[in-house]
């Protein structure tokens, strides 16, 4: 029974298919001492990691919410603007690329911490399987590395300790949901789960550090000093877990910045004399952007 | 974010142009040169990004050439994360006149 503690929840269930000897297949793999609420063992391959934290079976009952998030950065998160596969330029040149001639390896992967959670059970040979993938950019394959349910629902659910096996984390108990019982998880409505990733500033566990978003730095340390009070989920999953912004809807964000950061603008026309006779026709504009957001703006 | 603020005279011809950008500011912690990019940035230098509960409020001061009464000001507020990437967001034209002196 060791076995089922080491793979994701959905595949407990997952219907016989392909899928289905994958899961057994990775369950063989994975078969070793870990015991509830032990560190799963690695995915040894890219295909095992994708059946690791495949959340498709959620659809079948959770039909609105799984499409939410389809369309949402998460379900993609390997990819920016139009699918872009924004990690190629970063393997190619700068701190973190593949060195020439040599394989990628899991040093190559810092932005994974949040863009791909789960990349901690990752091998260097899944490494270079993803590098792979990301260099021909094989979007059928980096569709399938997302920030699934499993992630946040399981993986990142907790924070003190690890998640239990065979759980999923929700916001109240239902021991008799089907599949897997679900535990409640107060960290799921605090802007601590979001923070986990949304950044407080530099990285710098890893060999190469790196830096992206660090808004929740600024939520801790500019909103809530300033007396707010709200969280990430109250402003941010008003549309279920679709969870916007969404860069790739340009009319949409422009009207969510707008709401956000209001501007007045006040102007004054005038004939300058700062010395009697020295007559300036001077225009002036004053600007002010106030901003309802919980955090600073640009961030992420 | 970049806020731009524009002034042409009734001819067309442009007066004034100026920017103000409004973001956090990184280097890479090896010399004073900002970076650009999360495989390089490492903390912050300078940050003049919108931060909650702290309107950014500006001022310019456009000297009208001299025989110009008239300006059409235009002023833009929009997100540009990449060059050429611009998600435009508040655009208010004024015209102004200082009248007969």
């Amino acid at each position: 029974m060791a076995d089922e503690n080491l793979v994701r929840p959905v595949l407990k269930h997952r219907a016989p298919g392909v899928g289905f000897y994958l899961s057994v297949l990775v369950l063989i793999l994975l078969a070793g001492s870990a015991a509830h609420g032990d560190e799963p063992s690695e995915a040894p391959t890219l295909s095992a990691l994708i059946t690791m934290f495949d959340s498709s079976r959620c659809r079948e009952c959770h039909e609105k919410i799984y499409d939410q998030w389809e369309k949402s950065h998460h379900a993609r998160p390997l990819m920016g603007l139009a699918d872009h596969v924004f990690l190629a330029s970063y393997l190619k040149r700068g701190p973190i690329a593949v060195k020439p001639g040599e394989k990628a390896t899991r040093k190559n992967f810092p932005c994974l911490k949040c863009h791909l959670p789960q990349f901690k059970y990752a091998t260097d040979v899944v490494a270079a399987e993803m590098a792979e993938a990301i260099v021909k950019d094989d979007k059928a394959t980096l569709r399938k590395l997302n920030i699934s349910c499993l992630v946040c629902h399981n993986e990142k659910a907790v924070v003190h300790g690890r998640p239990e096996p065979n759980v999923l984390y929700g916001s109240k108990d239902l021991p008799d949901h089907p599949g897997q019982a679900i535990k409640k998880s107060p960290l799921l409505k605090d802007s601590l789960m979001c923070g986990q990733c949304h950044g407080l500033g530099p990285n710098l566990e890893f060999e190469t550090p790196v830096q992206c978003a660090t808004l929740y730095g600024s939520y801790l340390h500019a909103y809530i000093p300033s007396g707010g009070t709200e969280t990430c989920q109250e402003c941010h999953m008003k549309e279920g877990h679709y969870m916007p912004p969404d860069f790739n809807q340009r009319e949409q964000l422009s009207e969510r910045l707008r709401t956000s950061l209001p501007m007045e603008v006040h102007t004054l026309a005038y004939s300058f004399q700062p010395k009697e006779g020295d007559i300036t026709p001077m225009v002036v504009v004053k600007t002010k952007i106030s901003s309802k957001a919980g955090h600073r703006i640009p961030d992420g | 974010m970049v806020l731009e603020v524009t002034a042409n005279a009734g001819d067309g011809k442009e007066i004034f142009r100026t920017s103000k950008f409004y973001m956090s500011q990184a280097t890479d912690a090896r010399s004073s040169q900002m970076v650009l990019g999360p495989d390089k940035k490492l903390g912050f230098i300078r940050d003049t990004s919108i931060q909650p509960f702290a309107p950014k409020e500006e001022t310019f001061e456009i000297a009208l050439p001299q025989g110009i009464a008239d300006a059409v000001l235009e002023i833009n507020l929009s997100y540009q994360p990449r060059p050429g990437n611009i998600y435009p967001i508040h655009k208010v034209v004024k015209t102004v006149s200082l009248g007969q002196p």
